[in-house]
């Protein structure tokens, strides 16, 4: 990460860094809570990364992936977007349903209303994070979960934005389970007027 | 973004031999018969492909919104803007639009949430854009395979004009 980042005006080595810590302990007593088990999360990485090479960090456009997608408004509109290649998804769901890692090899309806409340508790309790240390009011929809290309996916987040992010926020998140540690890509995409917020 | 950037960003495209591939607002053209155009995961976006089969010129276009924005340098990441471009890329390798094919593909809408979908309908907006500078351009449009829920990937085989287009579960079928 570059000293002099900035992500809607704030230096990245900063606040965010400080909110993200915030949000992974947040994050992961939600997580817990609803699983009944410890889950922790990191966030060892934040970056910006053009939107364009988006799909190239998650294994090409072609690649077949979940996305979950949850609009934010209140006083900071923006999006936000969890992008798993189908690999990882897999994980996920092992890891939460506590199956044996390669357990699960599709994702019906229950997978993907798990990882949509997986993205949905993940993505409220960052936005509360940023709330809380802002006094600005976030409000989450609920969770969107898409499967199709990564190309596909990211071109939701490249509309909501209007096209014009030229960088998105990227989280690398690690989900820890008693057994087994898993690496999540986290996108944070803002609304244009993010770019005009004050923050402190 | 600039066209140059897609080798720096190590696309697929610079591995596999005679591939270009056009990413997001992006347009690549040739007049090789053995290269072959992509576009890889349209989603809501649309690729635009113009061939022109005596000429055996071909260009791809990868637009993101319909109408261009003020002050916008990228012409090819607005479908009303990019087509033209298209054609005028073209030109420069020896194309004639009265002998272009048109195809449009992609413009699928990628989200099917009630209380999400307000101001998501850009793919049916590209398309029809698409279908709108067609008419004015006076160009022949071949065929077309748009909307739905789900991405594509556009292929386009210079030697032979082939077009075909692969979804995720439907495998590939030609245009």
């Amino acid at each position: 990460m570059q000293e002099t980042s900035t992500f809607a005006g704030v230096q990245l080595n900063s606040i965010l860094e400080r909110m993200a810590v915030l949000a992974a302990e947040q994050a992961a007593h939600g997580l817990s809570t609803m699983l009944g088990r410890p889950i922790r999360l990191t966030v060892p990485r934040l970056s910006l990364v053009p939107l364009c090479e988006v799909p190239y960090r998650v294994g090409g456009p072609e690649t077949e992936a979940v996305g979950i997608y949850l609009q934010v408004q209140g006083d900071l509109p923006g999006h936000v977007m969890l992008i798993l290649p189908y690999q990882d998804a897999f994980r996920l769901v092992d890891l939460l349903f506590e199956a044996q890692e390669g357990a699960t090899m599709q994702l019906g309806p229950l997978e993907r209303s798990a990882l949509g409340e997986v993205g949905n508790v993940t993505a409220s309790l960052f936005l509360n994070a940023i709330a809380d240390a802002t006094g600005l009011s976030l409000r989450p929809s609920p969770p969107a979960v898409v499967m199709d290309m990564v190309g596909a996916i990211i071109d939701i987040i490249v509309i909501a934005s209007g096209a014009v992010a030229d960088e998105i926020l990227l989280l690398e998140v690690e989900f820890h389970g008693p057994d087994r540690t898993l690496e999540i890509y986290f996108w944070m995409v803002p609304a244009q007027s993010i770019a005009d917020a004050d923050i402190h | 973004m600039a066209p140059n950037q897609k080798e720096a960003l190590g696309q697929p495209a610079a591995l596999e031999a005679n591939v270009k591939s056009a990413g997001l607002g992006q347009l690549v053209v040739s007049n090789d018969p053995a290269e072959t155009l992509i576009a890889y995961g349209l989603g809501s976006c649309v690729g635009v492909i113009a061939y022109d089969p005596t000429a055996k010129v071909g260009g791809l276009l990868h637009a993101v919104l319909p109408q261009h924005r003020n002050g916008d340098a990228n012409l090819a990441k607005y479908v009303d803007t990019g087509i033209p471009l298209l054609l005028k890329e073209m030109a420069k390798l020896g194309a004639r639009k009265a002998n272009c094919l048109l195809y449009v593909v992609g413009g699928a809408e990628m989200l099917q949430v009630a209380g999400l979908a307000n101001g998501f309908n850009i793919g049916s907006k590209n398309v029809q854009m698409a279908r709108a500078v067609a008419e004015r351009e006076g160009l022949r449009l071949k065929e077309v395979d748009v909307g739905g829920n789900s991405g594509r990937t556009v292929k386009l085989e210079m030697q032979t004009g082939r077009v075909t287009v692969r979804t995720l579960g439907r495998g590939e079928r030609t245009l």
